[in-house]
C-alpha cells in the first residue's frame, strides 16, 4: 500500500513538474495548453476506493492550480473527473477484465484504451474550460480551446502511456 | 436504545457509508468553487453578476405575488373611491339638471311657489321606508342655518319636517312617519285636511277630515295648504287615487298617491322661510 501511495505521489509531482517547467509554457495558436496531470487519474486501477480517487483528483488539480496560478480551477474539474472515472473505465474495458484491472494499452488494448483515455480528458478539458470560462460569452474561443486542449492534452497522455509500457510490468500503480 | 432502533441507525449509518464518496464530493467540489471565486476576479465577477441577476429576478416574482396579494387591498380602496365618485358625479348631474333641463310643471310650479323662500341642498346619509315611523338623515345642520320645523322637499314633492339638528346634521321626520301630520289640500278648493300615513305602502298616504260635502274626483291633485311657515301653499304632495268614508263617517278619507318615493330619495332641499328669523322672534312674543 505503501509503495502504491509512493508511486501516485511519484507520479504526481513529475506531471505537476511537467505541467510548470514545460506545458505552462507552450500555448499552441494561443489555445492549445496540453493538462496532462488528467493522466494520474487515467493511471488508477479499478478497484480503487471512490474516496481515494477523489483525493488524489483533488490533491492533483489543486497542486496544479498552485503552479498555474487558476486556483480552483483545476482542483474543480480533477474532482468531476476523478468521480467519473470508475464509470468510464467500465464502459470501455475489454469483456472478461480482472476486477483490479489497471487501464493501460497493454492490458486493455489500444482502441479501448484511446476511447477510454479519450473520454477522460475530454471531460476533464471540458469541466476545465467550464469553470475557466465560467460563462458562453466567447462560445467560439472556448470550443477552439477545449478542442485543441483536448487533442494536445491526449496526445501527451498517449505518449506517456506509450513511455509508461515497460515500467508497468514491474510494479502495481 | 431498542433493538429495532440499533437496526435503523445502523441501517442509516450503511446508508451513508455507502453514499460517502458522493458527499466527500461534494465537499471537495465546494472547496474548489471557494477558491474559484476567493481567488479569481474573473470567476468572482460573472458569479456575482448571475448571482445578482438571479436575485432580481426572484425579487421581481416575489414582488409580482405581493402585488397580486395585495390586489384585495387596491380592490377595497378603489371600490371605496369609486363610491365617492360616484356620488360626486351623482351631485354634479343633479345641479347639472337643475341648472339646464327644462323643468316639468311641477317643477316650474315649485319654483315659483318656493319664492320669498330659501332652498338649502342637502344629501341623504340615512333613509328608511320599512318601518312604521321612519326617520331620515341629511348631511346639514345647524351650522348651515338648519333648525327644527323646517319643511324639506324634493324635486317632485314635499318629503317631511325637519325633526332634530345637529351641528352638521339633522334627522327628518318624513311623510312615511305615523306622527306626521301635514296639512294638506285639494288644489283648486280650499278644503283641507290633514295627510297621514297608515305604515303599509310607502307611496301611498291618507288625507283625513274632508268634509262630506267637498266635491272631491279621482285625479284630483293634494298640495300643501301653507297654514304654516314650514310649507308655502301649493307644493305638490300627490294625487287622489281612492276616496272613502272616513271612520266616524262624518267626512271623506283619500288616499293618496305620493309624488316622491322616498325609498329612492337621494338629494332633498330644505326649505327655511326667508323671513324666518323675524316670524320667530314675533311668534316668542305673543307666547305667555
Amino acid at each position: 500500500m505503501l509503495i502504491t501511495f509512493l508511486s501516485r505521489l511519484l507520479w504526481l509531482l513529475v506531471l505537476i513538474a511537467l505541467q510548470m517547467l514545460v506545458f505552462n509554457h507552450i500555448h499552441l495558436l494561443g489555445y492549445a495548453t496540453a493538462l496532462p496531470y488528467v493522466y494520474l487519474l487515467m493511471l488508477m486501477p479499478k478497484d480503487t476506493p471512490r474516496w481515494q480517487l477523489l483525493l488524489w483528483g483533488f490533491a492533483g488539480g489543486l497542486a496544479a492550480d498552485v503552479v498555474s496560478l487558476t486556483p480552483g480551477v483545476g482542483a474543480g474539474a480533477m474532482t468531476v473527473t476523478a468521480m467519473a472515472q470508475p464509470s468510464l473505465l467500465r464502459l470501455f474495458e475489454p469483456k472478461d477484465a480482472p476486477a483490479d484491472l489497471e487501464p493501460s494499452l497493454a492490458d486493455m488494448g489500444v482502441a479501448p484504451y484511446m476511447r477510454y483515455a479519450a473520454a477522460m480528458v475530454l471531460l476533464f478539458c471540458t469541466a476545465y474550460f467550464a469553470l475557466l470560462a465560467f460563462s458562453f460569452f466567447h462560445l467560439r474561443d472556448l470550443a477552439l480551446s477545449l478542442v485543441s486542449t483536448f487533442a494536445l492534452t491526449l496526445a501527451v497522455c498517449l505518449s506517456l502511456e506509450a513511455l509508461r509500457k515497460q515500467p508497468q510490468q514491474h510494479g502495481r500503480l | 436504545m431498542s433493538p429495532t432502533h440499533a437496526a435503523e441507525v445502523r441501517t442509516l449509518l450503511e446508508l451513508l457509508a455507502r453514499y460517502s464518496h458522493w458527499l466527500l464530493f461534494v465537499v471537495l467540489e465546494v472547496v474548489s468553487l471557494v477558491l474559484l471565486f476567493q481567488f479569481n476576479h474573473y470567476q468572482r465577477s460573472v458569479w456575482l453578476t448571475t448571482a445578482n441577476t438571479a436575485v432580481g429576478h426572484i425579487n421581481a416574482m416575489e414582488q409580482e405575488v405581493l402585488h397580486y396579494i395585495s390586489l384585495g387591498t387596491i380592490n377595497e380602496a378603489l371600490t371605496r373611491r369609486n363610491l365617492i365618485l360616484e356620488q360626486e358625479l351623482e351631485g354634479l348631474q343633479w345641479e347639472l339638471r337643475a341648472l339646464t333641463h327644462d323643468s316639468t310643471y311641477t317643477e316650474r310650479l315649485h319654483a315659483r311657489q318656493m319664492r320669498g323662500h330659501d332652498l338649502l341642498p342637502a344629501h341623504i346619509v340615512t333613509n328608511s321606508v320599512t318601518h312604521r315611523d321612519n326617520y331620515i338623515t341629511i348631511d346639514r345642520g345647524t351650522a348651515d342655518g338648519i333648525e327644527a320645523e323646517m319643511g324639506v322637499v324634493s324635486g317632485t314633492g314635499i318629503v317631511g319636517i325637519v325633526y332634530m339638528t345637529s351641528n352638521h346634521y339633522a334627522v327628518v321626520m318624513p311623510l312615511l312617519n305615523s306622527h306626521s301630520h301635514i296639512s294638506c289640500r285639494l288644489r283648486g278648493s280650499s278644503y283641507f285636511g290633514y295627510l297621514n300615513w297608515d305604515g303599509r305602502h310607502p307611496l301611498y298616504a291618507t288625507l283625513d277630515d274632508l268634509p262630506r260635502h267637498a266635491r272631491i274626483a279621482v285625479g284630483d291633485v293634494v298640495e300643501t295648504s301653507g297654514f304654516s311657515s314650514v310649507f308655502p301653499a301649493g307644493i305638490f304632495v300627490g294625487k287622489v287615487v281612492a276616496i272613502e268614508d272616513s271612520d266616524d263617517g262624518l267626512g271623506y278619507k283619500l288616499r293618496v298617491h305620493l309624488g316622491t318615493d322616498l325609498s329612492r330619495l337621494r338629494d332633498v332641499c330644505v326649505v327655511r322661510h326667508t323671513f324666518h328669523d323675524e316670524l320667530w322672534q314675533l311668534e316668542q312674543q305673543v307666547q305667555p
